[in-house]
């Protein structure tokens, strides 16, 4: 009987080991493309990476959420501070699949489940205009999380309930929506605070956007579906034009976290920003 | 006898309303003020936006009422009226009464520039009205409490 139980006992330590495994990219799979960092420019604004990162990498940003404190880390080429020496594949395994190059998962405060749904080539792309950044020796503090949380093993059996490529909108019928679907769930990761979180901090898609409470405590960040008590006034060019301005249709001004967002997104181009409106207006409307 | 009864009535049902409208308080002054300001930036938003034809005329309306908002609106944070009426002031503005007052007179100099631009055509307003509309913006960041 005994005997049976450390059987069982070991089977079932042997399934969560296997089941919590971080799941890698092979450096083979990687592939062979010419990098452009100018285009990676318009990437890291798409992404919105200096919002969390600062304006120079070096990180050290406090992001406070109900499941601890993330310092957020330094980026920088800085060899042993920041990420210098990365292979592509290093990048792409942090970038797509949340895990770091000592085989650690990552915590999801680092918007990966978006990210993992980028193109190659705005992966690759966006590493050649990072590697452009001036190193920087910055030390980041560790993560402030307590027990279960501090466990990342556990994060493996959350990527496999949260961590896809799938599209949220599986329907996207025109050019424009799709190029807005891509700005908007993959590089610009509004989902993440636009979307409410069920109780493991998974975003709850049947309310895609519907507007969530702030990670910090203070505020909401507002439904942006087309539902008429959201964004249901708004015109495709209202919204654009907020995206460009920070002004919305009563010419109030963007306030909160929003206000890095929407500088970030200024700097897109013209139809990048209506192609994420036309999204916006595609989406399905939620009440908030 | 009823009459009066009921005129009383009606004036004392009618007394909350008439003080609010009044705007007694510094927060409700300052409210109301920026709720003038912000129409004249929505008369002069529409119009950058091509939802609305432009019109000279009613744009330096608009603009005035940016330049003659400024002073009047810098007196309208005294001490003590740091909360209550719902008041969306941040409590830096008496933090960093400095900074306050500084940006304050960056929206005086921007919309005082764009009165003596005066404007005739669309093309002239975007200029003229442009670094108004990030003083508005830059000011709410720092002084305003976020939604």
């Amino acid at each position: 009987m005994l005997k049976k139980i450390v059987i069982l006992a070991v089977l079932v330590a042997l399934a969560a080991w296997l089941a919590t495994r971080p799941r890698t990219i092979d450096p083979s799979d990687v592939p062979d493309l010419a990098a452009d960092p100018v285009h990676g420019e318009w990437v890291f604004h798409a992404g919105g990476c200096a919002s969390c990162h600062g304006a120079d990498l070096s990180g050290g940003h406090e992001m406070t959420t109900p499941f601890g404190v993330f310092h957020v880390p330094n980026i920088t080429p800085h060899p042993q501070a920041g990420i210098g020496g990365w292979t592509l594949a290093e990048f792409a395994n942090a970038m797509l699949r949340g895990v770091g190059p000592d085989g650690r998962h990552y915590y999801p405060a680092f918007p990966y489940t978006a990210y993992t749904r980028m193109t190659w080539q705005d992966l690759i792309d966006l590493k050649a205009w990072l590697d452009t950044f001036e190193p920087s020796a910055h030390r980041v503090a560790r993560h402030e999380l307590p027990f279960p949380w501090n466990v990342r093993r556990g994060i493996g059996l959350w990527k496999r309930l949260y961590l896809n490529t799938d599209w949220v909108l599986a329907e996207a019928t025109t050019a424009e929506v799709q190029r807005g679907r891509y700005l908007v769930e993959a590089l610009g990761h509004c989902g993440e605070c636009h979307t409410p979180r069920d109780r493991f901090g998974g975003l709850d898609t049947a309310a895609w956007l519907a507007g969530a409470p702030e990670p910090a405590g203070e505020g909401r960040a507002p439904d942006i579906t087309p539902h008429a008590a959201a964004l249901g006034g708004w015109s495709a060019r209202d919204i654009a034009y907020y995206l460009e301005t920070g002004f919305t249709p009563e010419f109030d001004t963007v306030g909160g976290s929003m206000v890095d967002v929407q500088e970030n997104l200024a700097r897109l181009t013209d139809a990048d920003r209506a192609a994420i409106a036309a999204y916006l207006k595609a989406v399905p409307p939620v009440a908030p | 006898m009823v009459r009066k009864v009921l005129l009383a009535t009606l004036a004392l049902a009618l007394f909350p309303v008439a003080v609010a409208a009044a705007g007694d308080s510094p927060q409700e002054a300052r409210h109301d003020l920026m709720e003038d300001v912000g129409g004249a930036a929505k008369t002069i938003g529409k119009m950058l936006k091509e939802e609305a034809p432009f019109d000279a005329a009613q744009a330096m309306e608009a603009l005035q009422v940016w330049a003659d908002a400024a002073e009047p609106f810098g007196t309208l944070f005294p001490e003590g009226s740091e909360t209550g009426y719902d008041t969306e002031a941040r409590s830096t503005i008496w933090t960093d009464r400095a900074g306050f007052e500084e940006a304050l007179a960056a929206f005086k100099e921007k919309a005082d520039a764009a009165v003596a631009a005066n404007p005739q055509t669309l093309a002239e307003l975007q200029p003229a009205a442009g670094p108004v509309f990030k003083t508005c913006k830059a000011c709410h960041e720092s002084y305003r409490v976020d939604d």
